[in-house]
């Protein structure tokens, strides 16, 4: 090592020649840290901080919780299953109209297209994880008085109110079903297409949904479409206002346009395989596998 | 239970009234001049590969990539659409342009936010209003600050300046009004 010298001169000479300063060749100052002082010695002797005499310095205290034997409060009140099966009740985290406005007006949302959970994840508007008992979102109407759009939106609950505000704004608005691992593709579409594996077929509500998807008054994705036209002119009636003909829109075709309850991706059918590498989508020809995927 | 249930869904499926067309995606159907090349591996021909298919195994497909392309996550903030009147149906308002005339600017967040936040620590019991992204002279802003905090938080309100990181503290909360008075002056 070259001369360490004073001043300057001598600083210098230290910083060109001693290694790059990082974690393995540093130290605190004295002083800066403190090691916890052992027990011993002084106030430390004699009694060695038990106390004096009975159970604490005797080290005979009894559990915790025991109050000297009065039924002792974790065992006076009584079980409630609260959190009973919290693990597998399905949740729906909310999206209210407030947000989904505030998202169409600052463009991250394309209104000319229609708005699935896909598309709400892709625009980073909502946050879904699938493996936290989630089953997708519920449409709120908070912000119906401001709401505006024109929307074809599909989520998985909705409200009635919020149901009336998008269809008086001209829209279209359906629930559908998503399972777990349907919705892991809805909400991570590249991440699955990574993978390498064919897009599965979206399974079917469980018993206690199919009374819920198969309601016109929820716009359920099972329900008869005849039957939605008759709930529409309903809540039009109910709420009082007109509801706009949407034949008549330039918009019809988007706004009518429905994924196959066995679909789950806007354009790419069961079955297909999406090669990212080569940015081409490989769609099977066996007619047996046609079949299982139509069925 | 479940195979009429299965029927159900299936005949609900495919119902369709007709002012209510839904464009479905359908599985293309196989043409028929692959099919015609189709030959069971059967023992006839014995040099047959049973285990190499008789026909293609899949169509490729570069056009339904689009769908794709439309699922890839944005990583970048969107630019703001241009409305006929301001503000938005959500409330939102541009900054003016040209800029005001003041001695110092505030800037727009990246998702083009007022920059004024509340800041709670302590357990909650600390209240503060945050403005951020002040360029140019701060104590301007802080002095014009000191005459229109008092009406609402009463006289001597509480002010921190951070000139190295362009913040002011505000004791209490005032969120709401500061950016009212802010998107007043044009920020």
């Amino acid at each position: 090592m070259a001369s360490a010298g004073k001043g300057t001169r001598g600083a210098l000479n230290l910083l060109k020649n001693l290694p790059r300063v990082g974690l393995t060749n540093i130290k605190a100052l004295p002083g800066a840290f403190t090691k916890a002082p052992r027990r011993m010695g002084g106030k430390m002797k004699r009694k060695c901080g038990r106390g004096h005499k009975g159970q604490g310095q005797r080290g005979t205290r009894p559990r915790l919780g025991f109050e000297g034997g009065n039924t002792p409060f974790y065992l006076r009140i009584p079980k409630y299953g609260y959190y009973d099966d919290h693990s597998r009740r399905r949740q729906y985290p909310p999206l209210s109209l407030n947000r989904l406005q505030y998202l169409i007006d600052m463009g991250r949302i394309d209104t000319t297209q229609p708005i699935d959970l896909a598309s709400l994840t892709v625009s980073r508007g909502v946050s879904i994880n699938p493996k936290r008992q989630h089953y997708g979102i519920n449409l709120v109407e908070e912000g119906a008085d401001i709401f505006q759009a024109k929307i074809n939106i599909e989520v998985q609950y909705a409200s009635e109110l919020a149901i009336a505000t998008v269809e008086r704004n001209g829209g279209t608005i359906s629930t559908a079903y998503y399972d777990p691992m349907s919705l892991l593709i809805l909400c991570d579409p590249i991440g699955y297409f990574a993978k390498g594996i064919p897009i599965p077929k979206r399974a079917l509500p469980p018993e206690d949904l199919v009374e819920y998807y198969t309601s016109a008054e929820y716009r359920g994705y099972l329900s008869d479409p005849q039957e939605i036209q008759k709930a529409r002119l309903a809540l039009a009636d109910k709420y009082g206002y007109k509801l706009p003909d949407l034949s008549l829109e330039e918009r019809f075709k988007m706004l009518s346009i429905r994924k196959d309850p066995r679909q789950i991706l806007f354009g790419l059918g069961t079955g297909w395989l999406v090669d990212m590498n080569r940015k081409t989508v490989l769609k099977p020809t066996d007619p047996d596998l046609l079949e299982f995927y139509k069925s | 239970m479940a195979a009429p249930f299965r029927k159900i869904c299936l005949r609900l499926s495919s119902r369709l009234s007709p002012g209510f067309q839904a464009e479905r995606c359908t599985i293309p159907r196989v043409s028929a001049c692959l099919c015609s090349q189709a030959t069971s591996p059967s023992a006839e021909d014995g040099r047959t590969d049973p285990l190499k298919p008789a026909q293609p195994e899949f169509i490729e497909s570069k056009e339904d990539f689009r769908w794709v392309e439309k699922l890839m996550p944005r990583y970048q903030v969107p630019p703001i659409p241009e409305h006929p009147h301001y503000p938005t149906p959500c409330g939102w308002v541009p900054p003016r342009d040209p800029p005001p005339d003041l001695p110092y600017s505030v800037r727009r967040s990246r998702f083009s936010h007022v920059p004024v936040y509340e800041r709670f620590s302590k357990g909650g019991s600390r209240k503060q209003t945050v403005i951020q992204h002040i360029e140019g002279d701060i104590w301007a802003l802080e002095k014009e600050l000191e005459e229109f905090l008092p009406a609402i938080i009463g006289r001597n309100p509480a002010i921190q300046v951070n000139e190295v990181t362009r913040k002011i503290v505000i004791k209490g909360l005032v969120m709401e009004e500061v950016k009212k008075w802010l998107l007043e002056k044009g920020f």
